[in-house]
């Protein structure tokens, strides 16, 4: 067995005669089936290479999980922090839920569950890639928290432990109660209406009236549970609406169903007339399944606008108390106002904080949206959620936790979430007098018959009120709404609230905001423009890159990363010496020589001098590299590149009719530039939040509706003053919030089919009501006229509901092309920048 | 036509069974993401069980 070549992928032994291998890390390493290649290639190709590289293989053994230091993570084991973060099982086992950031794919929850499966005492764990969210449970003596969160980390993602109250949430419970009550009216819907098949068939051929009053009696059974518990929501809500005086679509349900259920039961004692049990369950069932894909839809929407604790760091170094150099490290919530602690480059602030030492750049975008960082010194504020670029700060917390000004933003944004979408509203306003007119209706025409021939009054009441139920009035809607954020979903965009369908399909301006809709959002090299004689462009780059490795600076990242450089053929390392100036440049040496790189001022007179000559595309950044005696090597031309398919867009939309504009609050100049690089009719530059919104409003009052498409949160007031608002998957996530309707992807293309698709919406969405008030046009004179029985009107609201539904559903059928579709590849690639970025 | 008074209430008793199987698997979490355990499949390695099972490991 010596000589047995083990699987470099799951370590078993390969089987004789088995000759096949996969590339990785440039070797071809020996596989053991197809599968074990498969995955081990898209390792490779997706740049999860590292993890091979992470793990120790003896021949035999199953990977183990990376070696390091928790260090960053120990404040999570301490007795008191623990159980904020971990629950205690009946066992004595912890279990915890964690938000992994940078899990996107089921290649992600692979990597991570087979991992950390391997750690001793780790017991059970479950990655759900749809809503980023790890549950993992573990033994107390065997594993440690901090452990977990290491191990997590050095994969490349990030941990963030979430508090009990947020993991075992409110949301997950109603979800699993509403699929419990779908399933109930489901079963008990199919039970009803075999037998009631039975009853209609007896009805015409005969039946022995004891199997007829078993069949009854067995319905009444079926139809008992389902009216009660899974139709128990349409009652409390029924209730809700009666107690605050605004009768709601709900109304009229409980009381066909009530009544349905109560006439049935009556004719089921008394044993005769018509029994209305199938109309009952099969009404419940599919209001329910409506509202259970509506809800569905919600929920992945909040799900994946993630909660604010994922913004902040989840640890602080906490200056401990009576001491000036004792630093612990210790979990975020319980830091308290007044703790002082140490921030180091790089990191972000936990708290609303006041800086007691030191300066440094700080990136408050998060916030102000503004990407240009802020000097921040002594005596200054910063605000939780911002990254401290440059310095090392010591800091006094002022508000901590909920009172934050991030966790207010929050809250206001979760407020503006939870109000119901207009097209709800309306159909609540509807339903008032649509209720009152029924109940009116029906009463009229039993009291009526009750004189003309008393033993017609009940079935003929009954009939119009079993017919003018609203099931296909109130399905219309949310079946389409639901149909269509599913099949948005699948292309990309995510539907936060209701209104952006109709505002999408209806809006004839749309305005970007420019940082990081039209463009990418980071800068990227131009050009190197060589100033000295003595040196050429690709060492300038070189030296540049080695300056700006240490940075985290926005700038920076226009440099190549190093190792990356390639063509320059070096290998150096980041200068040990650089000493960054916060707002300004990095000084440090390479190679024995002290280089600058930063602003003109910075560099050099000779720099600002350049700066006048050079000749820049608009809308740049220069940044210079001089050296210690002031003079000038190189410029670079940074600028910020568009999107690949925002020209694409704007033609598009162009085209169908609909102008185009930019409000950013950039310079003018830089606006002006990007408008005339993408053809866009309206280009408004240095506006504040205000005048983006003053202008909104301005057209607005012009009769125009406009969509926004935005990215920062200083957007907020603006996405949420707009007609319909739309936001990019890769913007600040609380903008997500706060918008309509987010584009997950890094494109603008499906922009385009959400319009598309909002318009078709819109059209099902007519022909669903225009079907449904026309068939209660209809049906209601038959009904009150006595012709129609109340079978005959169950079996003409079932049909009607169902046709609305399957209209509907079309939707998500309709153009659901393959090419638009992401495949399981591009899906699995998608974490491979994120992971290699935070790779060591 | 009298095996029916037998047979509907077995169905019934069948169907309180399926209604309490899904209820627990409800109840036990298995409906709580419906997208990963479809790729779960394709990306699988299960073969290599827990570092703890290594006698299992052995006997292969």
């Amino acid at each position: 067995m010596a000589d047995t070549r083990h699987c470099f992928h799951c370590g078993l032994p390969v089987p004789a005669g088995l000759d096949l291998t996969a590339r990785i890390d440039g070797e071809d390493r020996p596989m053991c089936c197809h599968g074990c290649k498969a995955v081990a290639e898209l390792i490779g190709a997706s740049g999860f290479d590292a993890y091979y590289r992470f793990r120790e293989l003896p021949p035999g053994e199953a990977p183990a999980p990376p070696p390091g230091d928790d260090q960053h993570w120990r404040g999570f084991d301490d007795p008191e922090t623990l159980p904020l973060f971990a629950a205690t099982r009946a066992d004595g086992r912890r279990e915890a839920v964690l938000h992994v950031e940078g899990l996107y794919c089921s290649a992600c929850s692979w990597l991570l569950e087979n991992v950390l499966r391997r750690l001793p005492g780790v017991d059970e764990i479950t990655v759900n890639t749809a809503s980023s969210r790890l549950h993992v449970i573990w033994r107390t003596e065997d594993a440690r928290f901090s452990a977990i969160l290491g191990t997590i980390e050095r994969l490349g993602y990030r941990p963030h432990p979430q508090s009990l109250t947020e993991s075992f949430s409110p949301r997950h419970r109603e979800r699993r109660q509403a699929l419990k009550r779908l399933l109930v009216a489901g079963v008990g819907m199919m039970q009803v209406m075999m037998f009631a098949v039975a009853l209609y068939a007896g009805a015409f051929q005969g039946i022995d009236p004891e199997m007829r009053s078993f069949l009854v009696w067995v319905s009444a059974l079926v139809t008992t549970p389902v009216v009660f518990y899974a139709g128990r929501p349409f009652f409390q809500s029924a209730w809700r609406g009666l107690r605050s005086g605004r009768p709601g679509m709900d109304l009229p349900v409980s009381i066909a169903v009530g009544g349905a259920y109560a006439a049935s039961l009556y004719a089921a004692v008394t044993g005769h007339g018509e029994v209305y049990f199938d109309s009952a369950t099969m009404f419940v069932f599919f209001l329910s399944l409506g509202r259970f894909l509506e809800m569905s839809a919600r929920h992945g929407a909040t799900e994946r606008s993630a909660a604010i604790g994922q913004l902040l760091p989840d640890t602080v170094r906490r200056i401990a108390d009576g001491s000036d150099d004792g630093e612990e490290i210790i979990a975020v919530a319980r830091l308290r106002a007044g703790d002082r602690f140490v921030l180091r480059p790089g990191e972000r602030v936990p708290a609303d904080a006041r800086i007691l030492n030191g300066r440094a750049s700080v990136d408050e975008s998060l916030i102000t949206g503004e990407s240009e960082p802020v000097p921040r010194a002594a005596g200054d504020e910063v605000t939780a959620g911002s990254i401290n670029l440059d310095g090392a700060l010591t800091l006094a917390a002022e508000r901590v936790g909920q009172d934050t000004m991030l966790a207010s933003i929050s809250r206001l944004l979760e407020r503006a979430q939870a109000e119901r979408p207009a097209v709800a509203v309306l159909a609540d306003r509807v339903a008032s007098w649509f209720v009152v007119a029924v109940l009116a209706i029906a009463a009229t025409v039993g009291t009526a018959w009750w004189w003309i021939e008393p033993g017609v009054a009940f079935p003929a009441a009954l009939a119009v009120l079993v017919v003018t139920c609203p099931c296909a009035l109130s399905l219309a809607t949310p079946a389409a709404l639901a149909a269509a954020n599913t099949a948005l979903a699948d292309r990309g965009i995510l539907v936060t609230r209701s209104r952006a369908l109709e505002g999408l399909a209806e809006f004839d301006r749309i305005v970007f905001d420019k940082t990081g809709t039209l463009t990418r959002g980071r800068p990227e090299l131009e050009r190197v423009l060589p100033l000295s004689e003595e040196i050429d462009a690709g060492r300038c780059l070189t030296i540049a890159a080695r300056l700006e490795s240490g940075s985290e600076h926005t700038l920076a990242r226009a440099f190549p990363r190093l190792g990356n450089s390639g063509n320059s053929g070096d290998s150096g390392n980041t200068p040990a010496d650089l000493r960054p100036v916060p707002g300004r440049g990095i000084e440090g040496t390479v190679d024995g020589e002290r280089y600058r790189i930063g602003s003109a001022e910075f560099v050099g007179e000779a720099a600002s001098a350049a700066l006048a000559r050079i000749e820049t595309v608009a809308a740049s950044t220069v940044v210079f590299l001089g050296d210690a005696n002031g003079r000038v090597l190189a410029a670079f031309e940074l600028r910020d590149a568009l999107r690949d398919d925002a020209a694409e867009v704007v033609r598009t939309l162009r085209d169908a009719g609909i102008a185009t504009a930019i409000a950013s609050g950039d310079r003018s100049r830089t606006v002006q530039a990007i408008a005339g690089r993408l053809g866009i009719d309206d280009a408004r530059g240095g506006l504040r939040a205000e005048d983006k919104l003053a202008w909104v409003r301005q057209l607005q009052a012009a009769g125009e509706k406009v969509a926004l498409v935005g990215d920062g949160i200083n957007d907020a007031p603006v996405l949420a003053g707009a007609d319909v608002s739309i936001a990019m998957g890769a913007g600040t996530t609380l903008a997500q919030s706060s918008a309509d309707a987010v584009l997950l992807g890094d494109s603008l293309g499906p922009l385009l089919e959400a319009v598309e698709l909002s318009r078709r919406t819109r059209r099902i969405i007519r022909q669903n009501i225009g079907w449904a008030i026309g068939y209660n046009v209809l049906a209601v004179p038959l009904a009150a006229s006595g012709m129609l029985a109340p079978w005959m009107a169950a079996i003409g609201m079932s049909a009607s509901s169902l046709l609305v539904v399957l209209n509907a559903l079309r939707l998500r059928r309709g153009g659901a092309t393959a090419g638009v579709r992401r495949t399981p590849v591009e899906t699995a690639r998608a974490p491979s920048p994120g992971v290699l970025e935070a790779s060591p | 036509m009298s095996v029916l008074y037998f047979l509907i209430p077995l169905g019934l008793v069948l169907l309180g069974l399926a209604v309490w199987a899904f209820f627990w698997a409800v109840g036990s979490g298995q409906f709580d993401d419906m997208d990963t355990p479809a790729w779960r499949v394709v990306m699988d390695d299960d073969r290599a069980p827990p570092a703890r099972d290594e006698e299992k490991e052995d006997e292969r």
